[in-house]
């Protein structure tokens, strides 16, 4: 069923963008998008035929379950990406968001509504401060949010004293809308697949038809031709910092309600992992082209891959062989149709 | 006399220790062509970009129209009248055609909805092709092909059109036929002389003298951060102007050889 819909949206868009049919018939199959879509496919197809198991309803709820997670967050990296920069520092703001927000219900007694609005507040804060530094002093995202990245784990860690704290599991508004779960036959979704999904197209929306989307693509593309017809290049930057920042907490708060626990050390290493999924879809690392519709599929694949080599047995020390092999894989691919597209 | 759009009163800037304009003072009269000459170095880029408002002046005056103004951005600059073509690419080479030329002035619906805001496609393409066609790019450019797939006298010619589709006052080219072909730089000088004729002002700043005694009406010269000469192109010629940038005086050293 998401197979279908796939196909469906990237021909649709494809298509707005190509001048006539038979072009724009052409640029989908050259899209980097179309080619991660294929892949996507084909690795589907491999580990369904390799573990019947793979698309069993509860494999399906299982990798639904996770996809939301680090969906949400490439979202925000997508756009991030897209405009020219990028932030590390997702992982640890994933573990430091729910850590608070449970310090501030456990140990000082603050509403549950009122903590998550302060732990919302504090991954704004965390990233106008990227964003600021990068934009207004001029250090490289790289080093600012790789030092954000240490700053913020390091606070999970010492504020928990390393310790998992136990997660708000009382059931109520919150946790339904973060948490909660439903039956779709024999499927079990969680409401974070709406937040996913709902976000998407907003993030779809945005880059592609929005004028916002237009300022994104030129400032990552060329900043200098940006500013001169007055795109506020720095301003977009830091509210995409926040953005991100704030999707990764959100992402964070999502799964500690899920499993019901808040540990200073989730999320770690999925700054690279979400990067990952974002340049699979074929998102330029430069900046200047990004697709979310890619970002679904990078998403998905990744998911897919982690999960069905566990199915078909290999050694779990050698997963992340496979992993980055297909990474690779896929970049020297969008690599090579992006050769072919400026030639001819 | 024509009436004068732009005046530059005592411009002063500095980069650290590097005083990149010195005093310099300049007018610029309504469907005049002013070429402004110089060494590399000489302050010309910094003096433009001061007028486009890419950065703020240290001390002087800036007349638009005889009306003091201050340019903080661009964006003001923009709506002065003053649109700029700059000598490092001002296109973004990953969008296409009809996103650059409406690039920060995006026609939209719902604008209430501010930059999220859709844009309107249907009107952004039309638009894009009228103005293709308007300024004579014949060779049949698709508004939705990527900047990227387009040659350099293809992409001057972009950024020249959307120049002149805002109906401004002023129209800056730093150094536009740089790394141009032959037939690319005639297509440059043809719509700088088109943009004189439609009553637009011009500032051209290039190394090639030739092309100013084609299309300009008079010559300013830069050294060393400073205006050191300013003439009309009917009182002057080629030897004068070179020796005037470079500071020696050829023309002596030239009646002397003879
Ligand atoms: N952004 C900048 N930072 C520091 N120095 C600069 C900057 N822009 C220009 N300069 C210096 O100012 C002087 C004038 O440069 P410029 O205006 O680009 O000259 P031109 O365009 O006439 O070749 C040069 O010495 C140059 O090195
Ligand atoms: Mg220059």
């Amino acid at each position: 069923m998401v197979q279908q819909v796939m196909v469906q949206q990237v021909g649709a868009v494809t298509s707005e963008d190509g001048a006539g049919r038979a072009k724009g018939r052409s640029s989908l199959m050259r899209s980097p998008q179309f080619s991660s879509f294929v892949i996507l496919i084909v690795l589907l197809a491999v580990f369904a035929l390799a573990d019947g198991n793979f698309l069993s309803p509860l494999n399906i709820s299982n990798m639904m379950a996770f996809l939301p997670e680090l969906g949400i967050i490439a979202l925000g990296m997508t756009l991030l990406l897209t405009a020219g920069e990028f932030d590390l520092s997702v992982g640890a703001v994933f573990a430091l968001a729910p850590v608070v927000v449970m310090l501030l219900v456990q140990n000082a007694g603050i509403d549950i509504g009122v903590a998550l609005l302060a732990g919302l507040l504090l991954c704004i804060v965390i990233g106008a401060i990227n964003g600021v530094i990068v934009t207004k002093i001029g250090i490289s995202s790289f080093l600012v949010t790789l030092s954000m990245l240490l700053i913020v784990r390091g606070a999970a860690l010492y504020i928990t004293q390393g310790f998992p704290l136990k997660s708000w599991d009382q059931p109520g508004f919150f946790v339904t809308l973060l948490a909660g779960s439903f039956n779709i036959g024999a499927f079990r979704f969680y409401t974070s697949l709406w937040w996913f999904i709902g976000l998407s197209l907003l993030a779809v929306y945005v880059l592609r038809y929005a004028k916002l989307g237009n300022w994104i693509s030129a400032i990552g593309s060329n900043r200098n031709a940006a500013v001169a017809r007055g795109v506020p290049a720095d301003a977009v930057k830091i509210w995409l910092f926040i953005l991100t920042s704030v999707l990764a907490g959100l992402a964070g708060m999502i799964s500690a309600f899920r499993i019901s626990a808040a540990s200073p050390v989730a999320g770690t290493g999925y700054e690279l992992e979400v990067i990952a999924m974002v340049v699979v879809g074929g998102t330029a690392l430069t900046g200047g082209r990004g697709t979310i519709l890619g970002t679904i599929v990078g998403a998905l694949m990744l998911r897919a891959i982690r999960n069905g080599i566990v199915l078909v047995g290999v050694p779990g020390l050698a997963y992340n062989i496979f992993v980055g092999v297909i990474i690779l894989a896929m970049l020297i691919l969008h690599a090579l149709l992006q050769k072919n597209a400026a030639r001819s | 006399m024509m009436q004068e759009v732009l005046r530059l009163q005592n411009l002063q800037k500095s980069f650290g220790s590097v005083r990149a304009l010195k005093n310099a003072s300049l007018t610029l009269r309504e469907g005049e062509v002013v070429a402004l000459l110089g060494d590399n170095g000489a302050g010309k880029s910094t003096l433009i970009k001061a007028i486009s408002g890419v950065f703020p002046i240290d001390r002087g005056d800036i007349y638009v129209r005889g009306e003091k103004v201050s340019i903080r951005s661009t964006r003001e600059a923009m709506d002065l009248g003053i649109e700029t073509i700059h000598q490092d690419t001002s296109l973004a080479p990953d969008l296409s055609i009809a996103r650059n030329l409406f690039l920060g002035r995006e026609p939209v619906n719902l604008k209430w909805l501010g930059v999220f805001a859709p844009l309107d496609l249907a009107e952004l393409r039309d638009a894009a092709s009228a103005l293709l066609k308007r300024v004579g790019i014949s060779k049949k450019l698709d508004a939705d092909a990527l900047v990227s797939t387009l040659s350099g006298g293809e992409r001057q010619s972009i950024a020249i059109s959307r120049a002149m589709q805002f109906a401004a006052k002023v129209i800056i080219l730093d150094e536009p036929t740089n790394n141009l072909g032959v037939e690319e730089t005639h297509g440059v000088l043809r719509f700088v002389k088109e943009m004189r004729a439609a009553g637009h002002s011009v500032l051209l700043i290039t190394h090639n003298i030739h092309h100013v005694f084609e299309v300009a009406d008079r010559i300013i010269v830069m050294r060393r951060g400073e205006i050191v000469a300013e003439q009309t192109v009917a009182d002057t010629d080629l030897l004068t102007v070179e020796s005037l940038i470079t500071g020696a005086d050829l023309s002596a050293l030239m009646k002397r050889a003879q």
